[in-house]
């Protein structure tokens, strides 16, 4: 075993580093540490894609699958992982570097955020069902701390509010982790994709239903997602842009991925994703237009992106997955940017309510003309990656002369603009910002340029994968092959070829 | 009396009884779940449906005569044993259903000091 | 160094608005860049895009001139370069991608610009960019139905394609450009925004902006060859489809202008001027024939001068008065002598009255109706073409005759060097193209109709314009009416001192009143009110789409309120939901397992 070519690293050392944080107390040295890790396998990761494009690499916990558990590290998941690497320390250099907030400074916040970066990734490498459910579990609990971790009384009764919801989430996908192991004797997905057919079909379905519902309250799909506005409103925004960067996208991923793999007719597959994901997209777009609240609204708008992400994903064709997945890439720099904005400006305002932000843009120009970017980004309009991800999507329906999805799409980008261009409106507001220069502005002082770097990061990755889409053109189209090719999958962990 | 008790040792009926009794106490942990309001009760509640999913799976994959799944003397074959993988599944779950528990609960008793609440209710009304 | 980084950056601002021009005048062949896919963009410059392109090249220079004035706004210099950019992308590109990105980066830019102002109103803002881009993301369908049925998003002949997905293009792109040029009823952004756009920046949205939608219209001959014939056959002498084309056109120009009579601000008086102007192109557009389009080129360039124009010499005025209302104006002609004659000028274009090439714009489309025989299109021109006589006499009549209405007005003084010089040259302008319509035919408009599959009109000489028709001298023309102006002023100056003036305006009385100081004395005052008491036309101007907007902005938001109310519920609604649907589904599925 070599030691750069395994994906268990990207578990194992986040949660080592996490866990063994304590002893060092005394070494203030070694804290580097918890922002040197996330660096250093965001580096790992990127350094596997030429590996990974040859073959999956396939990791084995001590027996060989169908029978013990493995990782697996296709083209999909090397993309996802060096994503959350990436969010990951992306937010930490950010709080690292002047985090006013005292609950956010410190080792606590670091060690539940690489926490939740195994778990992200653990989501998205693991091969094993229940593993899988481990892993949902261990990204549940650093959420729900870390959605509290402020502990005053909003932040707790967010706190509160995800741990009950996600607890029933919990059980619901054990219930059906728990039926699959009694119908098949599997927990190997790939075992269990081909063991699969021979279950029942009344037992299929409620299996399929307690996944779906388990999957959908963690990965903010419609009927399920009323929780989301709460928890991001409670919560800080720099842990928010995590929740939405990353800890979403993980779910959403393992949702198609055992919706294509265990689902034996694409066809009704197809139904269920592409309804799910039209109606996230429209409810929650429909639902933000009335949010005079900065993070409630950045919630519903991230529920609107996730609907769409799933829209292209549910189509099941190469063309819109890997727009899905450049989709995916492209609201996780726009949510990072957003919601690092949402905490900037909250350590200058005392509230991110709309009348209270009235004329921001005249006091602040560059954190607000940040702000601006990043709804430009989500709005996809060019030459931000927006644009070229929502692109990517439209022509694969186009290509597919499908053109339900499309109107959908551009409708919910008009009614997503109608919120997004007043929150512009009202930022540059001309009216007197006596409510932004009263507050806070006189006693912080003024923001160095390392707090501004991580968001210019954001800012040129944008840019540059807006203009030069092409730089990652085939890893996306991997990715999506990756994902939707099931007989290579399974072919790939158990050497033997689909039925 | 005897043939009743034979018939309840027999595997189908035995499963059946463990079903009915794990879907009978998660009806009753999801009562809890959606009919009180104490924040401790709605936790419990939780804890209930997960020990009913856990009672299922282990209920479900034995049959009564299989021993545990251990070597020791006398035993040197796996034959008549277990399956042990449900209850290694279920050992794991039970920690981390006992870990959110934990959480949960300090988070509720947190809660409660701050706001003099422990009224799921009340959480509701967190407003802007 | 610090004392001069001001200056810097404002040579480096009007450096910046001189690229157009220097793309203009230096780009050839074509330069591709690889998307993903198999897409890439295209850009090269195409007679047609490249006549848009002189536009832009005309007008950049001439407002970023008065904008660099004053400190430095580096956001608004910022935009605007952007904007100058996503404009240039947008005629460049080869195929539709690249129009779009040009498309979209024009709008956010210029929404962005509108916000600078301190008149913008929530509602004129997000009136501007909905509209906007409501046509943007119409385009985008159009070219994805486009893509859907050529496989290729290059800009060229729609031929292979069902009759359904003509249609569809056709629609959608059509009326994605017809929402930015600003027909009724889909104007609602366009008096908004000009209204309470920066002052300057208004003359960039007339001038230049709305000119990208006459540009999409103008592709669309190129998706449906023979000037849309191809699509629903020929209706007398023309297309018909074409055929609704125009009268969409000539029914917004005959609204908007009466509109624009019953205006009281200056601004919003241009705005539905505007409107009206690019009705004529619109109608001239949908008759399709080389008289026409022309004329519709030829309009199209008149009137991005004359608009140019209008707006910088009223953002001067407003500049130096801080008024922008018809009755708070008055006697400015012996203040500003400089912005009225640019404002004599640019009424006399925009009415389309000899001798400037505003005529001769409107002599073309008049005769290419007359050529495709449709007389009723031609009285429809007529009557609002007569009926504009009213509001550009408004236009000098009301800021510059009559008595001073507003103590800025009183005191008002010529507007500053940076606003005179686009003012001159752009007069300029208007009167060399009088002279020579000839000319303009030939090396401006014929280009663009050649490419357009159309015949050249050609012309015998530069002086002279001529049509199959008949034509006219520019030279002898301008002569004539050069000469009666002389001598009318002469004599104008020559008895001024016999005439009586005067000793204050309120030196008069009337049914046995004084009038006071605040009673509107102004002639231009209320002017167009009267309109309202006829019966057609009262009941146009009464009715508008506010209603409507307003409506649908208002259910939309109930939704909004109501879907909202879903989230606000407790823990246990939400976990109720849940355990509803997975009660719900496998008994559906069973059900249907059952039927099945």
């Amino acid at each position: 075993m070599e030691f750069s070519a395994s994906p268990i690293w990207f578990i194992a050392l986040p949660m080592l580093a996490a866990f063994s944080s304590p002893l060092w107390v005394r070494w203030r040295v070694l804290d580097q540490l918890l922002l040197g890790i996330p660096l250093g396998l965001l580096l790992l990761a990127l350094g596997l894609f030429a590996t990974v494009q040859q073959a999956p690499l396939i990791e084995t916990i001590v027996i060989a699958p169908p029978l013990g558990i493995h990782l697996h590290l296709d083209s999909a998941a090397l993309l996802l992982v060096a994503l959350f690497c990436f969010a990951v320390t992306l937010v930490a250099a950010f709080l690292w570097h002047g985090a006013t907030e005292t609950h956010l400074r410190g080792r606590q916040p670091f060690v539940l955020i690489l926490l939740l970066l195994a778990g992200g990734n653990g989501l998205v490498l693991t091969g094993d069902l229940f593993n899988l459910y481990v892993f949902l579990e261990i990204a549940g609990i650093s959420a729900y701390v870390l959605t509290a971790v402020r502990d005053d009384r909003p932040a707790l009764a967010a706190g509160l509010k995800y741990l009950i919801i996600g607890s029933v989430a919990g059980v619901f996908f054990l219930l059906a982790v728990v039926l699959i192991y009694l119908q098949t004797g599997q927990l190997n997905m790939a075992a269990v994709a081909q063991a699969f057919a021979e279950i029942p079909p009344a037992m299929q379905g409620l299996i399929a239903v307690l996944a779906l519902i388990g999957l959908g309250i963690k990965s903010e799909l419609f009927p399920f997602n009323f929780w989301v506005p709460d928890v991001y409103r409670g919560s800080d925004p720099a842990i928010t842009a995590l929740f939405s960067g990353l800890l979403v996208k993980a779910f959403l991923f393992v949702l198609v991925h055992l919706a294509v793999l265990i689902w034996i007719d694409p066809e009704i597959a197809r139904i269920w994703l592409m309804t799910l994901g039209a109606l996230t997209l429209m409810v929650a777009e429909l639902a933000a237009l009335r949010q005079d609240e900065m993070r409630r609204m950045l919630a519903y708008s991230s529920l609107g992106q996730i609907g769409l992400i799933l829209l292209a994903f549910g189509f099941l064709h190469e063309s819109t997955a890997a727009g899905a997945f450049f989709h995916l890439i492209s609201h996780t720099l726009a949510k990072l940017l957003l919601f690092l904005v949402a905490a900037l400006l909250l350590r200058r305002v005392l509230s991110l309510h709309l009348d209270a932000l009235t004329g921001a843009g005249r006091v602040y120009p560059l954190t607000v003309g940040l702000f601006v970017v990043g709804a430009l980004c989500i709005l996809g309009l060019p030459p931000l990656s927006g644009f070229m991800s929502k692109l990517w999507i439209l022509q694969g329906f186009a290509a597919a002369q499908t053109f339900w999805p499309i109107a959908l799409i551009l409708v919910a980008a008009l009614i997503e603009a109608g919120y997004y261009f007043r929150w512009i409106r009202v930022l540059y507001a001309p009216a007197a910002a006596s409510a932004v220069t009263d507050s806070k502005t006189s006693k912080t002082a003024p923001e160095s340029w390392a707090t501004y770097a991580p968001l210019l990061l954001l800012v040129g990755l944008m840019l540059l994968l807006g203009i030069a889409p092409f730089v990652i053109e085939g890893a996306l189209v991997d990715a999506a092959r990756a994902l939707l090719d099931r007989d290579l999958l399974i072919q790939s962990v158990l050497g033997v070829a689909a039925q | 009396m005897l043939e009743l008790l034979d018939w309840l040792d027999r595997p189908s009926v035995l499963h059946g009884l463990h079903l009915v009794g794990s879907l009978t106490l998660f009806v009753i942990g999801l009562y809890g779940l959606l009919g009180k309001r104490h924040l401790l009760k709605i936790l419990m509640s939780l804890a209930l449906m997960e020990l009913a999913v856990n009672l299922l799976f282990i209920a479900l994959a034995t049959t009564s005569g299989e021993t545990a799944p251990i070597l020791s003397d006398g035993l040197t074959a796996f034959t008549g044993m277990a399956d042990p993988v449900p209850q290694a599944l279920i050992l794991t779950a039970i920690v981390i259903g006992m870990a959110v528990l934990a959480l949960g609960v300090s988070l509720a008793i947190r809660y409660h000091r701050l706001s003099a609440s422990a009224d799921i209710r009340a959480l509701a009304d967190a407003q802007d | 160094m610090t004392t001069n980084r001001p200056l810097l950056l404002k040579l480096l601002f009007l450096a910046v608005s001189l690229t157009p021009t220097l793309t203009l005048l230096t780009w050839d062949g074509a330069w591709v860049w690889p998307l993903f896919g198999e897409f890439e963009l295209l850009f090269q410059l195409e007679p047609l895009a490249a006549f848009f392109l002189l536009l832009l090249a005309l007008g950049a220079p001439l407002v970023a001139l008065p904008m660099a004035r004053g400190t430095p706004d580096v956001p608004t210099y910022a935009l605007f370069v952007l904007l100058l950019l996503g404009m240039q992308v947008l005629l460049l590109a080869g195929d539709f991608i690249g129009l779009f990105i040009g498309w979209e980066i024009m709008t956010w830019s210029s929404y962005l610009l509108l916000i600078r102002s301190t008149r913008a109103t929530l509602e004129g803002a997000q009136t501007y960019i909905l509209f906007n881009l409501a046509s943007a993301f119409l385009l985008l369908a159009g070219l994805l139905v486009f893509y859907s049925a050529t496989g290729d998003f290059q800009i060229a002949a729609l031929t292979e394609a069902s009759t359904a997905q003509r249609w569809a293009v056709f629609v959608l792109l059509g009326l994605a450009f017809l929402v930015k040029v600003g027909v009724l009823p889909l104007h609602r952004w366009i008096p908004l925004g000009y209204d309470q756009a920066p002052d300057l920046f208004s003359a960039v949205l007339a001038g230049l902006i709305s000119k990208m939608g006459v540009y999409g219209l103008l592709l669309l001959p190129t998706l449906f060859p023979d000037a849309l014939a191809g699509l629903a056959g020929r209706w007398l002498n023309g297309p018909t489809a074409g055929y609704g084309l125009a009268w969409i056109g000539a029914i917004t120009a005959i609204v908007a202008t009466f509109k624009a009579i019953s205006q009281q601000d200056i601004k919003r008086l241009l705005a539905y001027s505007s409107i009206a102007q690019l009705g004529y192109v619109l109608t001239a557009l949908g008759v399709g024939s080389s008289l026409a389009v022309g004329g519709a080129i030829l309009q199209t360039l008149v009137h991005t001068l004359v608009k140019l124009l209008l707006f910088i010499t009223f953002a001067g005025i407003i500049l130096q008065t801080g008024q922008r209302r018809f009755n708070d104006l008055g006697h400015l002609i012996d203040r500003m002598p400089v912005a009225f004659f640019a404002v004599l000028i640019g009424i006399i274009g925009l009415a389309g009255m000899p001798p400037l090439p505003g005529f001769a714009a409107k002599y073309l489309v008049f005769v290419g109706l007359i050529d495709a025989r449709w007389l009723l299109l031609l009285a429809a021109m007529m009557l609002s073409s007569t009926a504009a006589f009213i509001y550009c006499y408004r236009l000098i009549y009301g800021p510059f005759l009559g008595h001073a209405n507003s103590p800025e007005a009183r005191d008002a003084t010529e507007a500053p060097m940076s606003y005179l010089i686009p003012q001159i040259v752009l007069m300029g302008l208007l009167v060399l193209l009088g002279i020579f319509p000839g000319w303009a035919i030939e090396i401006i408009v014929d280009p663009v109709l050649t490419a357009l599959n159309l015949a050249p009109i050609g012309a015998p000489s530069w002086g002279e314009l001529a049509t199959p028709y008949g034509g006219y001298d520019g030279v002898i023309l301008m002569t004539v009416f050069g000469s009666a102006f002389v001598i009318v002023t002469a004599l104008f100056w020559l008895a001024r001192g016999q005439l009586r003036r005067a000793g204050s305006p309120y030196d008069l009385s009337f049914a046995g009143e004084v009038p006071t100081a605040d009673m509107p004395l102004h002639y231009g005052a209320g002017m167009g009110r009267e309109l309202r008491r006829i019966p057609l036309i009262g009941w146009i101007l009464a009715h508008t789409t506010t209603g409507i907007q307003a409506g649908l902005t208002r259910q939309t938001l109930a939704t909004a309120g109501l879907l909202g109310g879903l989230y606000r519920r407790d823990p246990q609604t939400w976990i109720l939901l849940a355990v509803l649907v997975l009660a719900s589904v496998p008994t559906l599925l069973l059900l249907n397992g059952g039927n099945s």
